[in-house]
């Protein structure tokens, strides 16, 4: 199988609104794909009809070959979370585990061991999830999703109400899921929580996909970031040397140009750097916001 | 804590599995073949069943059958006329709250799906959402089932301390027909709570409704004398009264088909194509 998920221009409108736009990727075995934009992006639209949840306006989506419901027994196939807290809360947290153990038709022992790997303990598995925390709901959700031991992982925003050490711990977990040859697709409005992990990202603004490639492409173009004891006047120099350069909202200078390039426009301007550096983590996110930030409903990410 | 449990069971592309997961797949035997077989429709029933229990609501729901059961047994027990006392007295006497209780079973069965948002698992797991919908209304039955043995079982006891009690008649008889028909009526009501569940979406609607538009109708039916040939066939509770009685004729099946049909029948049809098309959020 060469796509795990083949979604191709999948498109749903709501009267005149459009929450997903012709979209189109593909997801290879053994990756873990960031989907990035911000509330509102159709993220979780998107993520409905790949699940068979919401009927799309047109175009198709499949997992593993199939529209997902034709899967015969879809648990056993692919982990879905599409919300933690879309559970009965008057059940308890190992009673959520053991029904979707009895409709995959697993025994008990696989029960245990999710409450074991997320992290419940005896006593809070007996709980009823009215009572759990936001980061208890979240780990309980993500194991119903591994519980049938699936191929596919669709995950919207898993990360949501957890803690550092919890993201931490989601990361080791997807990572060592997709180096066993797993897939997993999830969403996130915040590009640190995925960049970590992600080997490829897909960013999407207003129903659109914006841009999408593996992380290393995505970085490798997004250019130098910089700062000088006299600001101004290092836009000057690199606009005088014919280098785009603009303040970003952190006060930097940005440019879509190379280190060195910009170190050596300094240098002819006789300006001292503060601050030199290619695009990373922090270059990424700047490029993620602009790219999102004329596409995103409310005009800037919030 | 590991995170080695997790891997896709048939990949040929996988690096050997540790003893751990080796372990794993033994206990959980994977799918060698690329199409699994699906989810046996038994399971899902079972599944359903379960659902029906494991919530606060649904067990006080049962409870609460039997509490009012045996309330009433022991109300009929004691406030009638020594001479009435017989089981079919005694089972009539339980028929009333159930028919009013029973539905319930079948509304909640559906309606907790998406008060919930449950829907959103359920139909992951299923994506068959008919084959689920069957499921809770076979369920559902199954339930009633069980409520009725126990009237019935609860209606026998009463008899008996008629006779000890209170010298009552103690009557035995119970014509199959009623029994079938005291059965069937209620399943009826239960199909019926499923149908508006499933027409309705929330519960408290779908339970407001369940309770007031065939009693609006019958009022309305009985008022406009005109009416009264029409309401005869569109009447649930004035088709289902013979059914109770074991007095069943040709026509009374008539009417009983007809009105079943636009109760409840027509609920369950309307309300699960709506199931099929609705966007689950």
């Amino acid at each position: 199988m060469d796509h795990m998920i083949t979604v191709q221009n999948l498109t749903k409108r709501y009267e005149s609104f459009t929450a997903v736009d012709d979209i189109s990727f593909t997801l290879s075995p053994g990756t873990v794909t960031g989907f990035l934009g911000p509330n509102g992006a159709g993220k979780s639209t998107a993520m409905r009809i790949m699940t068979g949840l919401t009927p799309p306006t047109s175009g198709t989506a499949t997992i593993l070959g199939k529209p997902y419901a034709e899967l015969p027994n879809p648990g056993r196939q692919v982990g879905v979370l599409l919300d933690a807290s879309a559970q009965h809360a008057g059940r308890t947290g190992r009673e959520v585990l053991a029904l979707g153990a009895m409709v995959m038709g697993l025994g008990k022992a696989r029960v245990d061991e999710m409450l074991d790997l997320v992290g419940l303990t005896p006593d809070e598995a007996r709980r009823r999830l009215g009572h759990y925390s936001l980061g208890m709901r979240q780990r309980l959700g993500i194991a119903p999703a591994l519980l049938g031991d699936p191929e596919v992982l669709v995950l919207d925003e898993p990360a949501n109400g957890l803690d550092p050490q919890g993201i931490h711990w989601m990361r080791g977990l997807l990572k060592g899921f997709a180096e066993q040859g797993g897939t997993v697709l999830l969403s996130s409005h915040l590009l640190h929580e995925v960049e970590v992990v992600a080997d490829q990202l897909i960013l999407i603004g207003r129903g659109r996909i914006v841009r999408q490639g593996s992380k290393a492409e995505l970085l490798a173009g997004s250019g130098t970031t910089a700062n000088a004891l006299d600001r101004d006047a290092l836009v000057m120099a690199l606009q005088h040397a014919g280098l785009a350069a603009d303040v970003t909202p952190s006060g930097s200078v940005r440019s879509s140009a190379t280190t060195e390039e910009v170190s050596r426009a300094a240098l002819d301007a006789g300006l001292v750097l503060t601050e030199l550096r290619g695009a990373d983590g922090a270059g990424l996110e700047e490029m993620f916001l602009q790219l999102t930030s004329s596409d995103s409903r409310e005009g800037a990410v919030a | 804590m590991t995170t080695t449990t997790v891997h896709p069971p048939d990949q040929p592309t996988n690096p050997p599995l540790d003893p751990v997961s080796d372990r794993d797949l033994a206990r959980t035997p994977a799918p060698s073949a690329p199409h699994p077989p699906g989810i046996p429709f038994a399971r899902l029933i079972a599944v359903e069943l379960r659902k029906m229990l494991d919530t606060r609501s649904g067990r006080w729901l049962l409870i609460a059958i039997g509490v009012v059961t045996i309330v009433v047994v022991g109300f009929v027990l004691f406030a009638s006329r020594p001479q009435d006392l017989t089981l079919s007295t005694f089972v009539t006497g339980t028929a009333t709250p159930q028919t009013l209780l029973l539905p319930l079973l079948g509304v909640l069965a559906v309606t907790s799906e998406w008060g919930q948002r449950n829907a959103l698992v359920t139909f992951t797991l299923e994506p068959r959402r008919l084959r689920v919908m069957l499921a809770k209304l076979v369920g559902s039955m199954v339930l009633g089932t069980v409520a009725i043995a126990f009237a019935f079982l609860i209606a026998t006891i009463g008899n008996g301390l008629g006779i000890l009690l209170r010298n009552g008649d103690g009557s035995w008889a119970l014509g199959a027909a009623s029994i079938g028909g005291v059965v069937l009526s209620q399943l009826l009501w239960v199909a019926q709570g499923i149908g508006f569940g499933l027409l309705f979406g929330s519960t408290a609607v779908a339970i407001v409704s369940y309770l007031t538009l065939p009693t609006a109708w019958a009022i309305v039916g009985s008022m406009v004398t005109s009416l009264s040939t029409v309401s005869q066939w569109l009447d649930l509770s004035r088709a289902i009264e013979p059914l109770v009685a074991g007095q069943m004729s040709g026509i009374s099946w008539a009417h009983l088909g007809v009105a079943a049909g636009l109760w409840v029948i027509l609920p369950i049809l309307v309300g699960s194509w709506r199931m099929m098309r609705r966007e689950v959020k």
